[in-house]
Parts: structure tokens; sequence; C-alpha cells
């Protein structure tokens, strides 16, 4: 109750307000376009921040945060082109519920998705950082890999129709993870001698070239068959019916994202593709999904949202960033000399109070800047497609390009994307290969780093209770979905199994 | 024979391969765990060998146990594919392209000739048209990313010019 | 998918406050650049923002920071070896440039570069959990000899690592050093138990000592710390390890005699200043002024000593 005063107090802040409104529209801007991922977006405005107060600093700093993951939906469902890592799980129903001329409907349920996944994760931030700081602290090395395991799990659901392929496409991810320093020894492994290599290659890169490049291609092979349907240039928000439907969607994206926000490392790409999941699991339409599901949508732009809230809890508790985009709000209070940790709310409540004020005010202004903006996307990609896609092909490079400023990756990125079109020719899902891929460093760091603690005893995984509930139900989930696959067979009953990349 | 199962399975056989080769050239140290640095990928490459392998036997029963008409439904499967394989090249060529000119032609001129020119391959009509989309479009790109993005874009050939 | 890749252009301009001519020296150059390879809001970035401040009156010139990560400096190497030594652009370094240098092997080695001055050497610390039973650094190597110690790294190849390495030797224990992704993974393991001890730099734990959850055991520096009159030094504890974890600039080779005299000078009227003082000294910075000659032979016997290290290990050939 006392937070709640506090807080509002800063509501009535205009500065706090301005900072809150530009942060959220910077946020946006820079989230929707490729390769501009929410640190980069956050890191441009970091100088600006020093002549500010340092109230006003840090709101503008986390509502960049907030609107850059929202931002990352935007291409994901307009041009097949996640933004940001965590909108990859929105690009399978986004763009294809896009293809039916659905556009409006998809973005309105990204758009009122992603403001529920920010209140949600800002009530929880304030009423419970002290449990929920002690969820982070519960997380041992095993659990990390129990986590990391449970989140590979998913690619048994998401593998279509042939889990063999889709095991292979994991396996292709989890081996791009492995180019770069080694987790224990910081030697190099992979790089053949290559400078550009020894940070190892980033997860977005492939991503683009996966989903995006793909397509290009694709339709360059189609050449003038084009069997588009346009959506009108117009955001529209689900009836009462849909939006009752897409409830336990996004309770599903709340509660994952909440966990999965809390502790460091994990992130919004595993919550946003485990809710993804569990929504299809629990959804009354289950076969709508990777077909243009609205719930497909709704799952994880709750979670990845929710995350972008949430994760501040390990920050603001004990001082630690749990990802890229954190560390450069840790770096933006350091900056004021406000030091984040057990003491802020003591020595800088003030601060804290403001940064909540802050994060209300960016969610509800996602939703007015998201209505604005959005009518323009959609116009936008009704281009006639030689235009649109010349023009998609031009900002996949250019944003490619400014992660490093590196031609080198624009290669890795198309490599990518020649790589993702013969694996749509022999009909194998990308999803696995993006799962594999951002998990990878995930599960063999920790698995690594746990048996040196154990002294290569493998019971250590078992003796740790979190890691022990996790991996049993991974297993459950695995074992599940093959008996499943297993019953279908028999009974002839061809498939109600996910596909993605349903065309060729 | 030659299913899109059987294929995938030999290409991944075949990727699995290659990396196992260089996974076991991974060199060890006394910092090590046990697993070392090459534990996990040489895991990853049998694993990639054996499924590709798994893949390959599945095909090849698939195509003993179907019946006749096989043959043609084979046929099927593949026709066309290679005037496609052609078409997506094309574009392909042009994005290596850009890669080779962006550092010497500059970001705003490599921007504007790729528009330019993926817009005429993928079949754009108007020219008029396509020389305002290639002008404006990359005028539009090199403000977002080089001006308000603060991005630095090689410049190139333009360098003279501020741009 | 280490912590922290960016690249940006990132450019914080602090004009020369008045040059009153009188006071300031001549500088050859208006704009000296300072790259960091380090992200934005990292603790290198951290250090040089606060710096730049600071310094561009003393200097006589403007200062900028720029920020080129990629490659965990092997890229800000390359550009500053090639850059032009006429003092417009210096690199801040920490000991990672000589690690990536060696893991590496990059075309721009730490050798192709010239040291310039050192400001600051950041006190590595042993801290365990305030609810542990440790109490001393010895009770941590009596658990470890007993049976089987758990020490954490923040990151792995990092000097904390080699400290750790080396105190295992210097008592002969066998425990298991455990590396992480940063400072804060680890203090999570510390926290909750999986670690008995973590290594670490003050600044980063700073909020936990305060609010008594994690107790410092011993610290890796020559001397004791003013801030912790009361806790060791390792060495003290009759283990003959001592950590510098410095911080200072390198520049291109062949820098000339006016632009090191102008930073000899500027550095230590810039750590003297008072204001300056109060804001490095409150995040637990020691400055420890290292002129040109003497910063030359520091950072090759460093070298030599790390490249030791890294091939009696074996990570290296």
């Amino acid at each position: 109750m006392e937070t709640l005063t506090h807080t509002a107090a800063f509501l009535l802040e205009w500065n706090v307000i301005l900072a809150a409104l530009i942060g959220v529209t910077w946020g946006i801007m820079g989230g929707s376009l490729p390769g501009i991922s929410p640190s980069i977006t956050m890191a441009l405005l970091l100088p600006f921040t020093y002549t500010l107060d340092p109230t006003s600093a840090i709101v503008l700093l986390a509502s960049t945060y907030i609107g850059a993951e929202y931002g990352g939906s935007v291409p994901a469902i307009l041009i097949r082109t996640p933004g940001t890592n965590a909108a990859a799980a929105t690009v399978i129903d986004g763009y294809e519920m896009n293809r039916q001329g659905k556009a409006g409907l998809a973005l309105g349920i990204s758009l009122y998705s992603g403001v529920i996944g920010s209140l949600f994760g800002l009530a929880m931030l304030m009423t419970l950082s002290g449990p929920l700081a002690q969820v982070a602290l519960a997380f041992t090395p095993m659990a990390y890999f129990a986590l990391g395991i449970l989140g590979l799990s998913v690619i048994a659901t998401l593998s279509g129709e042939n889990l063999v392929k889709g095991l292979i496409a994991a396996m292709l991810g989890l081996i791009i993870a492995t180019i770069g320093s080694d987790p224990v020894t910081g030697g190099t492994r992979f790089t053949f001698g290559s400078a550009e290599l020894l940070g190892g290659i980033e997860p977005v890169m492939i991503m683009v070239g996966l989903f995006a490049m793909s397509e290009l291609l694709v339709q360059a092979s189609r050449r003038g068959k084009d069997d588009r349907v346009t959506s009108r240039p117009r955001i529209q928000f689900p009836d009462w019916p849909l939006a009752k439907r897409l409830i336990p969607a996004q309770l599903i994206g709340n509660g994952i994202g909440t966990f999965e926000g809390v502790m460091p490392g994990a992130g919004g790409t595993i919550a946003s593709f485990m809710s993804y999941n569990e929504a299809r699991r629990w959804s009354r339409h289950p076969e709508e999904f990777g077909k243009g599901s609205p719930e497909g949508i709704a799952a994880p732009e709750t979670a990845n949202n929710t995350v972008a809230e949430t994760a501040l809890v390990p920050l603001l508790s004990f001082g630690i960033p749990g990802s890229n985009s954190t560390a450069i709000l840790l770096g933006g209070f350091l900056i004021h000399g406000i030091v984040p940790g057990p003491m802020l709310f003591q020595k800088s409540g003030e601060v804290v109070y403001g940064l909540y004020a802050g994060l209300f005010t960016a969610a509800i202004g996602q939703l007015v800047i998201g209505m604005a903006m959005l009518p323009v996307c959609i116009w936008l990609v009704n281009r006639p497609r030689p235009y649109l896609n010349a023009f998609i092909f031009a900002l996949i490079l250019s944003g490619i390009y400014s992660i490093h400023n590196e031609a080198f990756d624009l290669g890795i990125m198309i490599a990518a994307g020649v790589a993702g079109f013969f694996m749509r020719m022999l009909r194998f899902p990308f999803l696995p290969t993006v799962l594999g891929l951002v998990l990878g460093y995930l599960v063999e760091s920790n698995f690594r780093r746990s048996l040196v603690l154990s002294g290569d005893d493998l019971m250590i995984f078992v003796d740790d209770r979190i890691s022990l509930a996790l991996l049993v139900l991974a297993f459950l989930f695995i074992g599940g979905s093959i008996a499943k696959r297993g019953y279908e067979l028999l009974r002839h009953r061809p498939s109600s199994t996910f596909s993605e990349n349903a065309e060729s | 024979m030659l299913t899109r199962d059987f294929v995938g399975g030999v290409a991944s056989i075949a990727i699995g391969a290659v990396y196992l080769f260089f996974a076991y050239q991974l060199r060890s140290s006394a910092l090590d765990d046990s697993m070392g640095p090459g534990g996990l990928p040489r895991l990853y490459g049998w694993l990639l060998v054996g499924l590709g392998a798994v893949l390959t036997i599945q095909a090849l029963l698939a195509s003993r146990l179907a019946t006749a008409d096989v043959s043609s439904e084979e046929k099927g499967e593949w026709d066309g594919q290679g005037r496609k394989v052609a078409f997506a090249a094309g574009l392909l060529a042009i994005g290596l392209g850009y890669i080779f000119v962006i550092e010497t032609l500059g970001y705003l001129l490599s921007v504007a000739v790729l528009l330019l020119v993926t817009a005429l391959y993928l079949g754009a009509g108007n020219k008029g048209r396509v020389v305002a989309v290639a002008v404006f479009g990359a005028i539009f790109l090199w403000v977002m990313f080089v001006i308000v993005l603060g991005v630095r874009m090689p410049s190139g050939l333009l360098a003279s010019l501020g741009l | 998918m280490n912590k922290l890749h960016l690249v940006s252009a990132v450019a914080a301009v602090v004009w020369a406050g008045g040059l009153n001519s009188a006071q300031a020296q001549e500088y050859p150059v208006d704009t000296v650049t300072l790259i960091t390879h380090s992200s934005p809001g990292g603790g290198s970035d951290v250090f040089l923002r606060e710096l730049s401040r600071y310094l561009a009156p003393y200097l006589g010139a403007n200062v900028i920071v720029e920020n080129v990560s990629g490659g965990s400096g092997a890229k800000a190497m390359a550009q500053l070896a090639q850059a032009p030594a006429d003092g417009s652009m210096f690199y801040a370094t920490t000991p990672t440039f000589i690690y990536t240098s060696l893991l590496s092997d990059p075309e721009y080695k730490y050798t192709d570069l010239e040291p310039l001055v050192n400001f600051f050497i950041d006190p590595e610390v042993i801290y365990t959990s305030a609810k542990s039973e440790f109490k001393t650094l010895e009770d941590v190597i009596q658990y470890a000899r007993d049976g089987r110690g758990q020490w954490g790294a923040a990151n792995p190849a990092s000097l904390e690592r080699q400290a750790l390495e080396q105190l295992k030797a210097a008592s002969g224990v066998n425990a298991a050093v455990v590396t992480h992704e940063g400072g804060g993974d680890m203090m999570i393991n510390v926290l909750n138990g999986t670690l008995q001890i973590g290594v670490g730099e003050v600044q980063e734990i700073q909020s936990q000592i305060e609010a008594g959850e994690l107790r410092l055991l011993a610290t890796f520096s020559d001397k004791r710390l003013d801030a912790f009159p009361e806790v060791p030094t390792v060495k003290e504890t009759g283990y003959d390890v001592v950590v510098r974890k410095f911080r200072g600039l390198a520049g291109p080779k062949g820098l000339p005699d006016d632009v090191v005299a102008a930073w000899e000078a500027a550095t230590q009227k810039v750590l003297a200043d008072p204001k300056y003082k109060e804001a490095y000294e409150g995040a637990n910075l020691r400055a420890e002024f290292i002129p040109h000659a003497d910063y030359v032979k520091f950072i090759e016997t460093f070298g030599a000593e790390t490249e030791g290290f890294l091939k009696e290990t074996g990570v290296i050939e």
C-alpha cells in the first residue's frame, strides 16, 4: 500500500511521464528494426541520460527496454523477421495470420497482450519482488541446466510430423551455439582463426536468416506467382468471444514470464517459446497452432513483456543484471551513483518509486503509440511485392550490419538464409534450430559447471531439488508427446501434430 | 529413391562428420573440466550423424514399402525445384554483391543499388517507380540508421561529402 | 553468446571547461578518443566516462569515450594499433586485453600497443556468504583440505581464475574452481551456498557487504584496503599470491614525448582532484599512478607472467 501511494505521487511528475513516453517510443522503433536489439536501443540513449536527474534517466532506459521488447513483434508479424530474439515465437502464427489478411488483428492481439504482460509484470515487481528474489537465489547451476533441458523438451512437440527431422534441426542449433569461446576454459572453439567469431554468433543473425532471408529466397524462386492477401491498414482488437479465448494463453504467458524473467540469464526467448508450447497444450484448438492461431501470438507476446518487467527483480534486489539490456540499465544506475542491491530501497527508495510510476506510464504509452504507428506499418507492407521485398532485403542487411559493424555478419545471415531455404525444401522445421541455438550455451555451461562442482558426479542433478523437479517435468513432456505421436500413428490418424513451413 | 528425407538424412550425416572432424581437433588443457571443450561438441556430432542415419534408413524403408505409384510421386516431388533454386540463387548473388561493394561504395549508394537491382530482379515493371523507390528508400534507411540511430555505416565514395 | 557484445558509437563530449591558457598545456590535438571494449554500462565504460568528465580541463582537450566491443578487445586493439600515434586515440586497458591477446591469438596483440600510464589498481577480494561457517580464509582452505572445496571465479581464463589457481597451488588443496559468466552469476552461487567463496572486485559486491549479506575474508592486494582495514591480505594469511588488476591506457606504438608528458602531468592532477577523488573512492577504486616508463615494464611483466601461467596449465601452446 505504501508502495502504491509513493508511486502514485510520481505519476504527476512531468519529467517521469515525459521520460517514459520518449523511452517507449524510441524502444518500439529500435525493437522493430531487425538487428537493433533492445540492449543496443538502450545503449544509444545512455549518453543522454548523463544530464538527466537519476529518476528520469532510469525511467527513460527502462521504458526503452519495455518498448523494444514489444517492438520486436511488429516485423515478426508483418515481414516474418523477429525484431528481437524473444519475438521468434511470435513469427510462427503472427506471419501466418498476416498471410491470411489478418495483420490488423494479429498486431492488435500482440499489442494488447503486450500491455497486459507489462502491467502484470509490473504488479509482480511491485508486490512480490521479495519472494521472487528468493526464487532467483535458489537457482543453482544444476537448476539452470534442468531449466535449459525443460526448454529443449519443447522440441518434442514443435518438430512437425517427423521427430527425427526436428531433432536434427535442434542439433544444428546446438552446434552453432558451440562456436566462440569455451564457457569453462575460455579457449576458442570452431573459430578458424577469425576474430569475428570469438564472441560467438548472435542468435538474431541466424533467426533473421532462417525466417526472413529464406522467405525472400522462396519468394524469389516463385517469381511472379503472387497469391497474397493484403490486410486493411487498420488495427483491430479482438471481440469479446476471441478475447475470452485468449485469456488462458495470456495467463500462461504471465506465469511463465514472471519466473523466467526473475532468473538471471534465462530470459525472454525461453519464456516466449515455453508459453507458446503450453498455450498450445492447453488450448481448445491446438490444431490451429502454426496455421495462424491468435493464441499463438497472445501467449509469447504476454510472456516477453512480462519478462521485461520481472527481469528488474534481480537487478534491483541484488544488483545482478540477467541480460544485456538489464546490464545497460545497471550502467544507468551506476553512472548516477546509485548502486542497486539490498540497500537500494533504504538509500534511494524515491528512484525506485519513480521507476515504478514510469513503467506504468510506459505500458499505457505503448498502447497509444502502437495504435498510432501500426496502421502505417500495415500500409507499408501492402506495397507491391517486388518493392516490398527489395526494401525488406535492404532493411535486414542494414540491421544485421549494425550489430557489430561487420560485413562478415551479413555473410552469416545470408548463409543461414540459404540453409533455411534448403531446410524448407527438405521440410525440416526451424523452431528446434532456434531453440537449440538459444539454449545451447545455457545448457552446456551449466552442465559442465555442475560437474566441476560435484567432481563429475551426475547425482548432483538429482540431489538438487529444483533441478530434479524440472528434469522430471521435462521427461514427462517428452514422454507424453512421444506417446501421443505413437498413439496417433497406430490409429492412422494423420496427425494433429504441429506443422510450420507447411508450404514448400 | 531420392526422396526429400533421403537427401536430408545424407546431408545431416555429412554435416555431422565435418563437425566431428573439427571437434576432435580441439586442444585440451589443465584448466579443463573432465568433459573439456570438445565433450559436448563430440556428443552433438555423433547424435547428428546417428539421427541422419535413422532418417536415411526411414526414407529407404518408406520407398521400399510404398506401392507402384511411387515413381510418379517422386518425379512430382522434385519437379521444378531446379528452376526455383536458380531463381533464389539470383537473389543470393545480389546479396553477396552487396557485401562486396558496401565498404567501397559506402552505405547510401550500395543500399540504393541494392533496392534498384532487387526490385527489378523480382519483376517490378514501372521504371520510374523503381528509381524513385530506390532513391527514397535508400535515403530513408540512411536517415534511420545513420542519423537517428547513429550506426557507423561505411561511407565509402561519399566520405568526402560527409555522408 | 557471452555477456554483452554490442557495438555502438556512443560519444559523450565533455568540453574542456573554459580553456584558460595560463594553466592548460598545449595538447597537440583538440579531441582525444578513449576506446573501450566494454559495452555501455560495463565496468571499463563507467570508469572511462567518469574519468572523461574530470580529465578534460587538466589535459586541455576534449575527451570522448567510444565503445568498440567485439572479440573481447581484439577489435579495439586492431583499431588502436592502426591509429596514428599523435595522442588522439587511446585504449582503456584491463588485464582482459592481455588474456585476449594470449588466448585468441588475434592479428593485433597487446604487444602491438604502447602502454601509456596507469590510473587505478582494483582490489580483488575473496568473499563468502554472511550465513556461512567460514570466518577466515584459513577456514575455507581447511574445508577444502578435508573434502572438496568449491571456489568461484567470475569468468573463464581471467585474472580471478588465475588468482584462485595460484592460491590452490600455494596451499596445496584440491578445490574445484568454477567459472561463470560474470560476477553476478557467481554472487548468486555464493549467496545460496553452492560455492564457499567467490573472487571479485569490491565495487561489484559493495551493496551486499553494506547489507551484511556477504563477508570479506581476504584481499589479493599487496597491502590492506583503506575501506576495510580489518580484512587481511592473502599474503599475510601465508599464501604468496598478489593480484593487481590494473586500469590504465595504452596507445599506438611510438607515442611522442610531449603527449606522454602531458598525460603524466594530467593523470596525477586529475587523481588528486578532490571531487573526482570522492567519486572514485566511493566506488572503491585505488588510485595508483604508474608513469609511462614503469608502466611499459609493468605490462611486459604482467604479460610474461600470464603467458607463463597459461602455458604451464596447457591452455595455450
